[in-house]
Order: structure tokens, then C-alpha cells, then sequence
């Protein structure tokens, strides 16, 4: 407080009664102030004799201007666009907190978590929702509580690697680490909701022990930690005599069947689920298992490995069995008598068929070459042994001519199965060869690298095999007729494309930039507001937490419902204005947002700045009664002509003022007289018509 | 083979070395394409403008897939060495040249590769995830394994309970593909002792 010098008497003993609001000399008594401003608490006495405080709150971190406009806002009306997200977010994180019911210390860090968000501007591009479950599930990991992601997701019917992509990104992004879950922490949760009655707390610590159990033989590394909570909870249940089910237990825990029978499995495993109850509430086993997936993994190492010895071992077996069917052969052919004459003839003729034999049994894949080296081996071999067949028969003579002849034919047999035995062999050595080829080749290729030129280098390509993956004419004809029949459809909206691109070509206004195929918009009919307003509902729903059918009564009644028309109608941005009124309708426009709160603070807003635009508003209003002709609806439309159109446009628009259509400037002129009328009513208007609203929305 | 030198690296020690799973390369191919004609004139190329605006083509050997872009660019997937998706990349375009495109064979880079192997022993992610708090995600809820951002080499891997690693690279910001696989071999000599301290006795 400045000491001041009184003006009558000069004393400096000045008294300042806060109470009264004056400042008085001591010394004369004259009063240098009067009505001080007084910073007391003043009360009002409400209906029913209640004392309220005058005043407001203003928050810390609110506005930098107070809201001037009445007293009736609870929006967030005249503030920056960073406090209303702030302001929303908090009612979010409110709504959702109180449905997890999180204590208010965890929803005031969450708004914390969501106001570093914030300023991270890692709220652009993602939903609000899903950031805010984000942060609520931050804090249930950094506080501890059993909160599952999957409760989240299903409060905000999200899908729930969604909600944990967000998550993750938030976590990294604040570098807050939230600690691993450990499956303990649910277990009081979910026994709860299991309904033990007086023995939830018993079967909880036997549950309690048994995850431990679980966690010390490895079953819980990578695993939804409630499946294991699941298992633990059904066992001890049966422990302790309670009759749960499986699917009690599912319906809980929300995990699947087949998720808690493995679960159950892979603990009927582990030597602990061999003791009895009371040996295992006191003993503790040293040993410790290893993970279901280690032991999976290793037992199909195993299985790999087996079967891959099965199939040397088989091959090892049929050499040898091959082997000694040789020997047989070549003692039996040796005890046999020999083929003369005719039979002679006889065997030279089965020697081609049994060379036709021979290339259809090799019907492997190994490739071509070692294919064509392999007949000739086998063809060689069975020809060589045939040879010796008979000139062993022919040197016993004829004695066993007809048996001769017969196993002549049995070693036909015989050796096409050889010739089969022959050409399996070979085929690991083939394909053995076919990776030394390929190594090779890679080996080579990165000697031709450097080569670039932007050429295609065509080294290592076979052209035969490329011209395999090509279709002949007909192949050709036959996939243009599939596909055009698939793709029907979006050649139309193709062609329709094309038309509309040429056509607007023409008419001088083609946008280089690709436009959004919109619907044609039907222009909506109606004789009064509130019709208008019901069919504009009926087409395009703002929001879904607006009950219509309310808001349909309550327009049919109000008048103000013509505010409730405006920021709602969709439309693109319209191309560049160039008479007034296709300036006032891309501002009605650009005004529309899906949230009707927003739009009333972006209006409210511009309040002292742009009257102009608000008046437009109001004449837009007024001309939402009036629409009678439905020429002026196309105007809405997002490809409009614009010359052609406006005059219409105009016509109808001075309709209700002059019955004449005059040519365009005047009649630009003209509205701009009526909305120089409507300056004076347009406030008042406003204000009643901003109450409307309000009602509206609350 | 010794186990008594303590100066040689672990890894080599155990002769472990990862293996190459996939490539994925772009190439320029320098022309613009009709996607609706070469989808019509090769049985081993779908398109479906609707759902994608690339034409895929499958080649048998190596087995590979490619996406075709009307621009010219052409993405190919599938192979198992940077010969292969070279070679492949090489066969794509001599299917498109076949075809009657002018194609040329620019900038051939490998953007990505992705590479896995097998420590044989299990891993404590819990452990790992409480020491490498920094480098590590651990979300049981949403995924099994522990996401492993390494920095030095800038690659990032996935380990699981059972000992299996995988390396890979193009992911979120700061983490572009695996180029060559050096880096792949860096960071596995580097993880092996960190893993090493959190394996199941």
C-alpha cells in the first residue's frame, strides 16, 4: 500500500477500510477515496434462503479473456481451440475412469498423461478415445491396478491390438515404463467375481501359489497373464471343493477354451501337478521346468531329425536290398537254362519294350539333364544285364525254354523296379547337384553386379522358363472376359470419371487435383424448417449420442431450429467465389463441423470480427424457411455450374423480397440491402437464437 | 571349439549364425505401365484396382512376389538372399519385357531384410525387460515375444521364451530396413551376452 499524502493536511496516516472501500486521513478526516474496488467475498441469497458466493472460477490454465458473454455458457465458448481439447479430454478421461472406477488420483495423472500428450501433438491423426484409453491404461500399469487392456477395449468396443499400438507409442513417446504385469495382480480381481463366498481369501492364496508355481516353471513368459490367472483360479477352486466350470471361468478371465485346456495341460506337465493338495501347499520343488514353446521347439527339432534318419536309413536299406536282389538275379540267371533260337528273338524284342519301360518309371522331378543321364544309366544297365541273362540261357540250352521265357519276363520285372530303385537314388544327388549349379551361379553374379547401365541384365535368366509364365491369344481372350466381368464396377465408376473430367475440361474449370467421388446430393424438399430439419436428420447423422427422435419433437415445436440445420449440411469445398453469394454460401460451408458445439464457439467466436458472417448464418436461416424452389437446392451440390446457376440462385433468393428476377448485380445489390436491414434484428436474433441452440444441444 | 578361451566372442563360440529369411527390394524399371494389359497377358499377375493399385506377380523360382506399380517402380518380396531378390527382381522384368514394356533395371536397392535364429536355450524376458528398460517393449497382452530396439547397429529384434530371434529393420521412425547383413551378424554378436545373462540355468 503506497502511503499517501493527504491533500487538506499533508499527514501520511491514511486508514483504508477494506470493508467500506474508503481510504480516509486520520489526521482531518477527509476522504481521499471512496468506492474502492473491494476484493471481499460478497453473498447472494438464493431461492430458499441458500447463501451462495458471488463470482467465478477461472481456472489457471484457462483463457487469457474472460467469457463476456452472459452467464449462461457452460461450453467451452471463447476459448482456444488447445483448452477445449484439454476440457474434453478431461470429461472423457472422467466418464471412462468412473466406468473402471479408478480412484480421482488416477484420473488426475491420466489428465496429466493426456496434457503431455497433448503438447507432444501426439493427438493428431488418432481418435481421441483411443488416446485416452491409452493414458488411463498407463496409469493402471504404473499404479498397479488390475486393469486389463482387454477391459478398456471392451468399454470403447475397440479392437484391442488398436488400443495397444496407441498405447506402445504413447509409452515410448513419454518414456514412462510401465512395469511388466504380473499375473498375481488379477487374481484377487477375478475370485472376486468368481463369488467364493467367505472363502474367497483362501482360494486366492492357494491361486496366488499356484501361478507362483507357474511363474518359477516358466509358463508365463509371453502369455496373457489371465489365462494363467484362469487355470490357477480353476484349480484352486476344485482344491477348496468349489464346483466352477470351464466356462464360468472363461466368461470371467475372457479367454478362450481351448486358451485355458492348454494352460491346464501344460501345467499337468510339470512334476508340481503330480503332488497331492497338502504336499504342495507345503513343499516347494527346486526344479524348475522349461517353457512350453522351449520343449515344443525342441520336439520338433527332434521329429525333423528322426524323419530325416527314417529316410537315409530306408535309402541305406533299399541299396542294400537292391544289392542283394542283384546277386539273387544273377545266380538264379545263372542256374537257369539258356534261350535259343526263337526265344532268342523273343528277348531281343522285350529288350525295346523294356527300354520304353524304363523312361516312365523315372517319373520324378529331378530336372530334364540328370533326367535324360539317368535313362541312359538305367537303360544301359538293364541292357547289359539282359545281355548277360541271355547269353547265360543261351549257353544252358533249351531245357527250360518256357520257365526261361517266363523269367525272362519276371527279370523284365525285376529290372523295372531297379530301373525305378536306380532312378530314385540319384534323385538326392540331383538335387544336391541343382544347389551346387544354383551356388554357383549366385557366386557369379555378384562378378556381373557392377555392370548397371540401367540395362536388364540377362544373365542367369532362362528365356523358356519366362515364356512359360506368358499366355497364348485365347489364355488371352478368355482372362480379359474374367476380368472385366470382376472388375465391372470399376471400370463404370472409371469411365464415369472420364466423362466427368471432360466434361468440366470444357467448361473451363477442371481441377488438376483429384477429387473425392461424393454422391450427387438430392436436394431436400421442404415446405418449413423443421421438415427441412427432419430430412436433413434423416440423411446424415451428426452424432450418435443425440437422441433423434427427441430432437425431431423438439424441432417441430422450436423456432430456433434452423440453427441446427447449419453447421450440419455436408458439402465439399466449393471452387473459388466469385459473386457474393457463392461467397456466403462457402462460408454457410465451411462453417459445418459434425460437433454443433464447435461450430457454435467457431461462430461465437468471430462474434466481435466478422458480424458479416453471422449474419449470413441468420439470412441463411431465413432462407432454409423460405427454400420453395428446388432449382436453388443444386447449389449445395459439389460440382456446380457456376454461371448457369447463380442467376437461379439469386431469383430464388430475392424471391420473397422482390417477385421480379432482375439480372445478377442487382440482385446482389439488393441482398446486400437486406442484410444491411437485418443488421439491427440480427443481434437480438442471435442471442435468441444461440439459446435455441443451446437447449438443443443439452 | 574350445570352451576354455574366455577372449572369443560367445557367439562364435557357439557357432550360431543367423539365417537370411526374407529380402525386400525396389527396383525402377524406368517406363510407365499399363497394369490392366499385363495383368491380362500373364496367368502369374492379379490385379485388383479396386483393393490395390499395384499389379502382384508370383514367379516359382525363386519363389518371389512382386508389385507392380502403374509408375514403374516394382517392390519384390519372398527371396532368401540379396542374389535371389536380385535375380528375381532381374526375372520380374523380363516377364514385363516380354510383355512389350521398354523396361530398364534402375536403382536396385534392398530396402529391408529379415533374418532369425536359435540360441537353444530359454530366455527370461520378464528379467530382460526390467535390465533393458530402455531399449525393450514387453506386452504379454499383446504380443509374446520382447521387441528389442537396438541402437548400435540400428536394427530391431524379437525374442522369444524359447530362445528364437528374429531381426528385422523397417518399422517405425529411426529404425529404416536392414540393408546388408552384416548388420544383422553385429547384432546378434551383441545380443548373444545379453541373452546370455538371462538364460534359464
Amino acid at each position: 500500500m503506497s502511503s499517501r499524502v493527504c491533500r487538506t493536511c499533508g499527514g501520511s496516516d491514511i486508514d483504508v477500510d477494506q470493508a467500506r472501500g474508503s481510504a480516509v486521513c486520520t489526521g482531518c478526516g477527509s476522504v481521499l477515496e471512496d468506492n474502492i474496488i473491494v476484493s471481499e467475498v460478497q453473498f447472494v441469497e438464493g431461492s430458499g434462503g441458500v447463501s451462495s458466493a458471488v463470482g467465478q472460477f477461472v481456472s489457471a490454465d484457462g483463457p487469457a479473456k474472460a467469457p463476456l458473454i452472459g452467464s449462461g455458457f457452460h461450453t467451452s465458448v471463447g476459448k482456444e481451440s488447445r483448452a477445449q481439447t484439454l476440457q474434453g479430454g478431461k470429461r472423457q478421461i472422467q466418464q471412462l475412469g468412473s466406468q473402471l472406477q479408478l480412484n480421482q488420483h488416477c484420473l488426475d495423472t491420466a489428465f496429466n498423461f493426456f496434457k503431455m500428450v497433448v503438447s507432444k501433438h501426439l493427438t493428431r491423426g488418432r481418435k481421441t478415445e483411443h488416446v485416452i484409453a491409452a493414458c488411463l491404461y498407463l496409469v493402471c500399469r504404473t499404479e498397479g491396478t488390475p486393469h486389463m487392456l482387454l477391459d478398456l477395449s471392451d468399454l470403447l468396443q475397440v479392437n484391442v491390438y488398436i488400443l495397444g499400438k496407441t498405447f506402445l507409442l504413447l509409452a515410448r513417446e513419454l518414456c514412462i515404463n510401465a512395469p511388466a504385469i504380473d499375473p498375481c495382480l488379477y487374481i484377487p480381481r477375478f475370485a472376486h467375481m468368481l463369488e467364493f463366498g467367505g472363502k474367497t481369501h483362501e482360494v486366492s492364496m492357494t491361486a496366488l501359489r499356484l501361478v507362483q508355481r507357474m511363474k518359477r516353471d516358466w509358463m508365463h513368459t509371453g502369455r496373457r497373464p489371465s489365462g494363467l490367472c484362469g487355470a490357477a483360479l480353476l484349480v484352486a477352486a476344485r482344491m477348496h471343493k468349489f464346483r466352477r466350470t470351464v466356462k464360468d471361468v472363461i466368461s470371467v478371465v475372457k479367454v478362450c477354451q481351448t486358451t485355458l485346456r492348454k494352460r491346464l495341460t501344460e501345467f499337468e506337465d510339470t512334476p508340481t501337478s503330480q503332488l497331492t493338495i497338502d504336499e504342495f501347499m507345503r513343499v516347494d520343488l527346486e526344479q524348475e521346468c522349461d517353457p512350453p514353446s522351449f520343449i515344443a521347439a525342441q520336439h520338433k527339432a527332434k521329429m525333423q531329425q528322426l524323419e530325416q534318419q527314417l529316410a537315409q536309413k530306408l535309402d541305406d536299406v533299399e541299396g542294400q536290398i537292391s544289392c542283394y536282389k542283384d546277386e539273387i538275379e544273377t545266380e538264379l540267371e545263372r542256374s537257369r537254362p539258356k534261350l535259343s533260337g526263337i526265344y532268342a528273338a523273343y528277348a531281343k524284342e522285350i529288350e525295346p519294350e523294356d527300354a520304353k519301360a524304363l523312361p516312365a518309371t523315372p517319373d520324378l522331378e529331378p530336372p530334364e539333364a540328370e533326367d535324360d543321364e539317368l535313362r541312359a544309366a538305367a537303360q544301359q544297365l538293364t541292357q547289359d544285364f539282359l545281355c548277360q541273362v541271355i547269353q547265360e540261357e543261351e549257353g544252358r540250352g533249351e531245357a527250360g525254354d518256357d520257365s526261361g521265357r517266363e523269367e525272362g519276363e519276371g527279370s523284365q520285372r525285376q529290372a523295372a523296379p531297379l530301373a525305378a530303385i536306380l532312378g530314385k537314388l540319384p534323385a538326392p544327388v540331383s538335387l544336391g547337384l541343382q544347389q551346387t549349379f544354383d551356388a554357383s551361379e549366385a557366386s557369379e553374379e555378384p562378378g556381373d553386379e557392377p555392370m548397371e547401365g540401367g540395362d536388364l541384365d540377362l544373365d542367369g535368366i532362362d528365356d523358356q522358363e519366362i515364356d512359360k509364365y506368358i499366355l497364348n491369344q485365347e489364355e488371352v481372350q478368355v482372362k480379359t472376359e474374367l476380368w472385366m466381368k470382376q472388375n465391372a464396377e470399376y471400370l463404370k465408376e472409371q469411365q464415369e470419371k472420364e466423362e466427368r473430367i471432360k466434361k468440366e475440361k470444357e467448361q473451363g474449370t477442371y481441377k488438376e487435383k483429384p477429387k473425392k467421388a461424393k454422391q450427387k446430393k438430392e436436394p431436400i424438399l421442404a415446405s418449413t424448417a423443421g421438415e427441412a430439419i427432419e430430412k436433413m436428420l434423416e440423411k446424415k447423422r451428426i452424432s450418435s449420442k443425440i437422441n433423434y427422435d427427441v430432437l425431431r419433437d423438439l424441432n417441430s415445436r422450436g423456432t430456433g431450429s434452423g440453427g441446427g440445420s447449419s453447421p450440419s449440411r455436408p458439402a465439399p469445398d466449393p471452387p473459388d467465389a466469385t459473386t457474393a453469394t457463392r461467397k456466403r454460401v462457402a462460408r454457410r460451408r465451411r462453417k459445418k463441423a459434425s460437433d454443433v458445439s464447435r461450430s457454435l464457439a467457431a461462430t461465437t467466436s468471430m462474434i466481435g470480427k466478422r458480424v458479416r458472417h453471422l449474419i449470413s448464418s441468420t439470412s441463411k436461416k431465413r432462407k432454409t424457411a423460405v427454400q420453395e424452389e428446388p432449382p436453388t437446392a443444386p447449389k449445395r451440390d459439389a460440382t456446380p455450374e457456376p454461371t448457369a446457376e447463380a442467376p437461379p440462385e439469386q431469383e430464388a433468393e430475392a424471391g420473397p423480397a422482390l417477385p421480379a428476377p432482375p439480372p445478377g448485380p442487382e440482385v446482389g445489390e439488393e441482398e446486400e440491402e437486406e442484410e444491411v436491414e437485418e443488421e439491427c434484428v440480427s443481434a437480438l436474433q442471435l442471442v435468441g437464437d444461440y439459446g435455441c441452440e443451446e437447449e438443443e444441444v443439452f | 571349439m574350445t570352451p576354455i578361451t574366455p577372449a572369443t566372442p560367445a557367439s562364435k563360440s557357439s557357432e550360431i549364425v543367423p539365417q537370411l529369411k526374407n529380402v525386400i527390394s525396389v527396383v525402377n524399371l524406368g517406363c510407365k505401365l499399363k497394369l490392366m494389359s499385363i495383368a491380362l497377358k500373364a496367368w502369374n499377375i492379379e490385379y485388383n484396382p479396386k483393393r490395390c493399385p499395384a499389379a502382384i506377380m508370383r514367379l516359382r523360382e525363386p519363389r518371389t512376389t512382386a508389385l507392380i506399380f502403374s509408375s514403374g517402380k516394382m517392390v519384390c518380396t519372398g527371396a532368401k538372399s540379396e542374389q535371389l531378390s536380385r535375380l528375381a527382381a532381374r526375372k520380374h522384368a523380363r516377364v514385363l519385357e516380354k510383355l512389350g514394356f521398354p523396361v530398364k533395371f534402375l536403382n536396385f536397392t534392398i530396402q529391408n531384410m529379415v533374418g532369425s535364429c536359435d540360441v537353444k536355450f530359454p530366455i527370461r524376458l520378464e528379467s530382460l525387460f526390467l535390465t533393458h528398460q530402455k531399449f525393450s517393449s514387453y506386452e504379454p497382452e499383446l504380443f509374446p515375444g520382447l521387441i528389442y530396439r537396438m541402437v548400435k547397429p540400428r536394427i530391431v529384434l524379437l525374442i522369444f521364451a524359447s530362445g528364437k530371434i528374429v531381426f528385422t529393420g523397417a518399422g517405425s521412425k529411426g529404425f529404416e530396413g536392414v540393408k546388408e547383413r552384416a548388420v544383422i551378424y553385429e547384432a546378434f554378436e551383441n545380443i548373444y551376452p545379453i541373452l546370455e545373462a538371462f538364460r534359464k540355468k
